[in-house]
């Protein structure tokens, strides 16, 4: 229980508390959070002899100290301890209210009853009784209004039809409904037009797109290993295989199997084995002098513990050290879970092997060792450097046994998540579907179904859905469907300052939900409305702008390079995700990184997703070309502007300030000498890289004679006027390699420790946008241009690599580039570079037509940066 | 309360009352219920000796042996075979079989009223050697980069856990709302092996994590206008969005459209302010020159400037990163003999000058300035592969190194801890990198093993599950 009596003292401790100290309610929160760490599980951990978690324990049937006289609470050592004047238990932290105390002593005196925590016992299906049967449209809203009812609340009316059509697109597909979709859904007057939208929302191929990212988060995906190379990974066919799982439905059962051991089924497709690439998203590092060994059992361990997580809502991963203080995992059984996933012929190697070939791309995916080859030992205090006791495959004893004829391996640990015994996996299935569509889960701690967990305000309702979802065959479109048609869904999320006061977090459902779209969301629906989204589907990652220079990942030379044509307008979801610098417009609003699981993602909201919104080049691409959209399609760009973004008219007052501000802009822009230009023409200022040419070439395009020497020329030889008659002439690249690589093409040979270089080159009268510098060389380099030095690096990456150079470092006409390079190879060195620039746009007078035109980019920005926007309600 | 903070606490108290265990944000609880932003300055546990901290984080790990950590007896040593007891049941990153001793080629001499051991590397420092405690006897648990730095960093070699700078910013706030709490500045060339990991938020809300100021192209990204937008229109769009958001939450009332509100309005003020603290054109050239720095160019010298002029304006925590201290002696570039000179010479004088700067303000005493790598480098020569070529350098080390601390609260002209004859293990007084972690949280006025945030089922911590980190009392001043 979360915050809950600390913070909500309203709400909860009066409005919701009944008389009776509850064990599952009252007491076992209370002994998990104040006593378990020294009482609990953990037998290395005890004091005392004492153990509160069990009732034999507490009672001293198991041969340790009695705590607890069940019946009687004046004679419980427990009790004197928590009230003791001086020094009251717990030691540390606060000590328990004078509530808290009465809420155990009325426990004791009832005889210390303990029952299971709730979240291990199976769920129960149960029918939700209510008085007024005007509401419900199904057994949800049954469950949702009993609670309402016992508060005294009414829930709120259905929301408006616009509302509902966004609601639902955004929800189901993650991206906006078009506005002549949303538009016939508000005019379908048949009875079920909502249930005929949703169908035809879930039967949209974006379906797979928009849940495939929610799978993600879970299994870690990103396109690169991780660690300090960081290198690529190659793991989009597997991500590609969770999209058409998801749009073909499979079941959430074969789901599952396929991806922990889709290796092991009886004549295993191609996609079941690309289903296990689920678990080699691990990381792997490849750092220099790292022990293989150390990151393979790293990632097992990663394994064993996101198992537990995305499955069974459990902090497995708590147990590798020591047995769990909290839950019933032991040190112990942790290594026997282990023991299911230590079979794996995967060893941290750079080159992801086992892999399999999909096309050209190389998959990393589990492949077991035959025979076994590995003996699993407890890892005394977590350290795989202290192997302990053998131990073998198994499962928890808390829980069910492995199924009849399981196999003992990944396969056989697969088919006991998903069994019919197992008290947890599909409520946790469910309750993650109720949090991406309403905000929060049922069970808030979508990470932790275990003690130290939140329990759920509808426990009825969770288990009503466990169930259902069971009974469906783990069909889940299906059931989302349930979902959605439900009352409770389509409420409106408008708040009174009262309903706010009464339950800020809409934990009771007397509202609709309103929370801001996830990071995906908020670009995906700014090229949806500007007409920009590429609706292709699938294949290697793409690399959309983003600012120079996020990439500098230590002994890596790989560089981000803007996709070229619909590549740059994909989904979110296609987005290169480099675990050691993600994509930094989506990381701002708090898009994973991919380095771990991410059960649930924290919604912050900050003035770097402002600046993002407001700023980024991307948002503002999106500008420009949703309002050319608006002013194609309508009289009234005003209306169109606010159709495509929000899905609905605006109000009178909404487009009187919109209206303002667009003749405010217009003015502006009339006297704001190139603006208007660059605001209607965004994209092609923004693509430079799509107007360059050489205006020096390297050596890869042309042959290109520079003059040189090896011996230092003295003080001026960099200056514009510097008279080079005297040095040597030859083209590059300049080096020497004891074995060259085949793609050098060495011309000139350099072998000393020194090279000073000189030439020139032209440029264009009108001048240039955004030079740089190509530079392919393992040696250290400073560069002037006209006598004025430019740059310097001593990285030396042997590769073709980019650096922005000042825009006023060249002008029109003639330029003088000198060069010097220091030698830092030991085996070889080799300097070549050349300079590229890009073509100035050619912009014309700034007529009213442009202004006015213009104005709706500036008005267009601002709508995509609305609240309303970046929320979905 | 101005009206943007009480937009933001609308938004704070409900994302912190969703996010913390009862109780166990106690401290925050409280300080929110008043109203607070999630970055307002907030009461430490205890009297603190630093308000703000300066971490010097030298990327790849110099050679204490070069620097600071004198040992005659290892360049007696020099050039015979390692002892067999040394190398049995330890693993290397790259030193196969039998290595040789290796003595440094420096020469070192005593500094300050203290009689610091400083190297000829490092002749700035020596100057400031008295402000300074330095630490010779550090350890980790950890020998490859990345997982060694997100060790120090975040308190966990693997990925998840929350930064330094992120705890300080989550227990402290910061002093201007204007700027961020917690500034990075990389240098060198490259973002640290550990990469953005080692300025994350971790667990903690991303409000935490480190800001990435950029010394060339936009300081903060998306700072800047777009092309086409001028300052006066992005004020029209912003009036307008203030505006149509005011109409929105007047009909669907949801305090979180407040709060972003002021978070667009705070957006605007960032854009003033940061550029401004970033602009080092207007120091005077005294300041400059002792730094060392230019403005406009891409140096540690402007990164120290930078860091001084931030915690100036109340930032709380900066962290700078300076890569390439990697010296393992497989190419000319990772030669302690030809290329270690040059790191030395790029942050030598520009250390110096952060220390006396802050001195001559009166902002040492409770400003934290801590320096160091990653873990050490051996006592032996690396010999990757097997054999020697003509570089010279040495392989990763972890049972020993150094680190300095001066100024907040923190004793000056203090050595603290020995290494042996050789400098291969701690002979008295080690410092693990938890000790660290407790004693600069505790410098902070923070408990360190009371400053958690609950999530998967456990009190997380900087300095770990176990109590094992202890305040290095020795080193307080």
């Amino acid at each position: 229980m979360r915050g809950r009596f600390a913070v909500l003292p309203i709400l909860w401790c009066c409005a919701l508390a009944s008389p009776a100290a509850d064990f599952q309610r009252d007491i076992r929160p209370l002994l998990a959070k104040k006593c378990f760490a020294c009482h609990g599980p953990d037998e290395h951990a005890r004091q005392a002899k004492l153990r509160l978690d069990t009732f034999e324990g507490a009672t001293g049937q198991d041969g340790g100290f009695p705590g607890i006289v069940p019946g009687n609470a004046a004679r419980s050592r427990v009790v004197a301890r928590i009230t003791h004047e001086s020094r009251p238990m717990p030691p540390s932290g606060e000590p328990l209210t004078g509530r808290e105390v009465a809420l155990v002593k009325e426990w004791i005196d009832a005889g210390a009853v303990y029952q299971r925590h709730w979240a291990f016992e199976k769920p129960v299906r149960r029918e939700p009784a209510v008085r007024d049967a005007s509401w419900p449209r199904n057994p949800i809203d049954g469950f949702v209004l009993a609670r309402l009812e016992k508060e005294n609340l009414r829930p709120s009316p259905e929301a408006d039809r616009y509302t509902l059509a966004r609601r639902l697109a955004l929800d189901l597909t993650g991206l906006p409904p078009d506005p002549t979709a949303a538009e016939a859904f508000v005019r379908d007057t048949r009875p079920d037009a909502y249930e005929r939208y949703a169908e035809s929302l879930l039967a949209s191929p974006h379906f797979g797109e928009r849940w495939a990212r929610v799978w993600l988060d879970l299994a870690r995906y990103a396109d690169t290993r991780g660690y300090e190379n960081d290198g690529r990974r190659t793991v989009w066919p597997y991500r590609d295989w969770v999209v058409r799982a998801l749009n073909a439905n499979i079941p959430f059962d074969e789901f599952t199997i396929k991806q922990l051991a889709g290796d092991l089924l009886d004549g295993a497709t191609e996609d079941d084995l690309i289903a296990t690439a689920f678990h080699r998203n691990t990381l792997t590092n490849t750092e220099g002098g790292t022990d293989d060994e150390e990151f393979r059992d790293a990632a097992v361990k990663d394994r064993v513990a996101v198992t537990g997580q995305v499955w069974m809502g459990l902090t497995w991963g708590c147990a590798q050290c020591h047995t769990h203080k909290y839950d019933p995992l032991s040190h112990k059984e942790f290594y026997q879970l282990y023991a299911f996933f230590n079979q794996t012929e995967d060893s941290d190697k750079p080159d992801d092997r086992p892999t399999i070939k999909i096309g050209e791309a190389s998959l990393p995916v589990m492949k077991e060792l035959v025979p076994a080859a590995r003996l699993t030992r407890i890892h005394e205090r977590g350290s795989f450097l202290n192997p302990g006791e053998p131990v073998d495959c198994g499962v928890p004893q808390a829980f069910h046994s492995l199924p009849e004829g399981a196999p003992k391996n990944r396969l056989g640990l697969a088919r006991w998540l998903m069994s019919a015994e197992n008290p947890l996996t599909a409520r946790v299935q469910v309750n993650r579907y109720w949090a991406r569509l309403f905000g929060a889960g049922l069970v808030e701690s979508e990470e932790d179904f275990g003690t130290q967990g939140s329990a759920p305000v509808h426990p009825e309702l969770l288990d009503w859905l466990a169930t259902e979802y069971v009974r469906l065959g783990w069909d889940t479109k299906a059931l989302l469907k349930t979902i959605v048609t439900s009352a409770t869904y389509r409420q409106n999320s408008d708040v009174t300052p009262e309903a706010y006061e009464r339950d800020p977090y809409n934990r009771l459902l007397a509202r609709g939900a309103r929370f801001r779209l996830d990071a995906e969301l908020v670009r995906d629906q700014a090229l949806a409305v500007s007409g920009l989204l590429s609706r292709k589907m699938g294949g290697p990652p793409v690399m959309p702008w983003q600012p120079p220079g996020i990439w500098q990942v230590v002994y890596n030379s790989e560089t981000w390079t803007t996709s070229e044509g619909e590549d740059r307008y994909r989904r979110s979801l296609y987005t290169f995700m480099r675990r050691s610098s993600p994509y930094p417009a989506m990381a701002a609003f708090d898009a994973p990184s991919g380095e771990t699981c991410t059960i649930r993602r924290i919604r912050t909201n900050t003035p770097l997703q402002a600046l993002a919104a407001l700023n980024d080049p991307v948002s503002m691409e999106s500008a420009q070309h949703l309002a050319l959209r608006a002013l194609k399609e309508g009289r009234s760009p005003a209306e169109r502007l606010f159709r495509f973004v929000l899905a609905r008219p605006p109000s009178a007052e909404e487009t009187a300030r919109i209206l303002a501000l667009h003749r405010e802009a217009r003015e502006e822009l009339r006297r704001g000498g190139e603006d208007a230009h660059k605001l209607l023409r965004y994209s092609e200022v923004l693509y430079a890289e799509d107007r360059e040419t050489a205006v020096l070439a390297d050596a890869r395009d042309a042959t290109v004679e520079w003059r040189y020497t090896e011996s230092d020329p003295g003080t001026d030889w960099a200056e514009a006027g510097y008279n080079d008659a005297a040095w040597s002439s030859g083209p590059g690249q300049f080096g020497h390699f004891e074995k060259p690589a085949d793609d050098l093409k060495l011309r000139t040979e350099w072998k000393t420790e020194n090279l000073w270089l000189r030439t020139t080159f032209d440029v264009p009268p009108g001048g240039v946008d955004k030079p740089k510098f190509v530079v392919r060389t393992n040696s250290a380099f400073e560069a002037w241009i006209n006598g004025a030095s430019v740059m310097s690096n001593n990285l030396g990456r042997n590769a073709y690599y980019e650096y922005e150079l000042p825009q006023a470092a060249l002008r029109p006409g003639r330029n003088a580039l000198a060069i010097k390079v220091t030698r830092l190879g030991e085996r070889g060195q080799i300097f070549d570079t050349g300079v590229v620039a890009s073509r100035k746009l050619d912009f014309g007078k700034v007529r009213r037509k442009h202004a006015d035109r213009a104005a709706w980019v500036v008005v267009a920005n601002t709508l995509l940066n609305l609240d309303e926007t970046v929320t979905r309600r | 309360m101005n009206p943007y903070l009480e937009a933001l606490s609308h938004d704070t108290r409900r994302h912190f009352l969703e996010r913390c265990s009862m109780g166990l944000a106690g401290m925050f609880l409280a300080s929110l219920a008043k109203g607070e932003a999630p970055l307002a300055a907030r009461q430490p546990h205890h009297e603190p000796k630093a308000k703000r901290v300066i971490y010097l984080h030298m990327a790849g790990s110099p050679s204490q042996l070069e620097l600071f950590d004198w040992k005659p007896e290892l360049v007696k040593y020099d050039g015979q075979n390692c002892p067999q007891h040394l190398l049995e049941g330890k693993r290397f990153a790259f030193i196969k079989g039998v290595p040789r001793m290796l003595g440094t080629p420096y020469k070192f001499a005593q500094h300050g009223g203290s009689g610091a051991w400083v190297s000829e590397l490092l002749p700035h420092f020596a100057t400031v050697v008295d402000d300074v405690t330095i630490i010779r006897s550090m350890t980790t648990q950890e020998f490859n980069h990345a997982p060694a730095q997100l060790f120090l960093h975040t308190g966990n070699p693997r990925f998840g856990a929350a930064s330094m700078g992120a705890w300080a910013t989550y227990g402290l706030g910061t002093e201007n709302q204007d700027l961020p709490g917690f500034v990075v500045l990389v240098g060198g060339g490259n973002n640290p092996d550990g990469g953005k990991s080692l300025w994350g938020s971790g667990f903690l809300p991303s409000v935490y994590q480190g800001v990435q100021c950029r010394t060339s192209g936009d300081p903060v990204l998306f700072l800047s206008d777009p092309e086409g937008i001028s300052r006066s229109m992005r004020r029209k769009t912003l009036d307008a969005v203030r505006d149509l958001n005011t109409l929105q939450q007047r009909r669907y009332g949801d305090p979180e459209t407040a709060a972003r509100i002021a978070q667009y309005e705070l957006a605007y003020r960032m854009q003033t302010a940061v550029p401004e603290v970033m602009d080092i054109s207007k120091e005077p050239a005294a300041m400059l020159e002792m730094y060392g720095a230019e403005p406009g160019a891409t140096s540690f010298a402007n990164n120290c400037l930078l860091a001084r002029r931030l915690v100036e304006k109340g930032v709380r925590f900066v962290q700078l990163f300076q890569w390439g201290w990697d010296h393992h002696g497989s190419s000319r570039r990772e030669d302690i003999r030809h290329d270690l000179p040059n790191k030395t010479r790029a942050v030598d004088q520009p250390i110096a000058a952060l220390i006396r700067d802050l001195k001559q303000r009166g902002m040492l005493d409770d400003t934290l300035v801590i320096w160091g790598g990653e873990f050490g480098r051996t006592p032996m020569r690396e010999n990757r592969g097997g054999s020697y070529g003509s570089f010279v350098g040495r392989d990763h080390h972890p049972y020993a190194f150094t680190m300095w601390l001066a100024g907040g609260g923190v004793k000056g002209g203090l050595n603290h801890g020995e290494t042996d004859d050789i400098g291969y293990y701690i002979a008295k007084d080690p410092v693990t990198v938890r000790d660290m972690q407790g004693t600069v949280l505790h410098l902070l006025g923070l408990d360190a093993h009371r400053l958690s945030y609950p999530f998967q089922g456990l009190n997380q911590r900087l300095i770990g599950p176990t109590d094992e980190a202890k305040v290095v009392k020795a080193l307080l001043a």
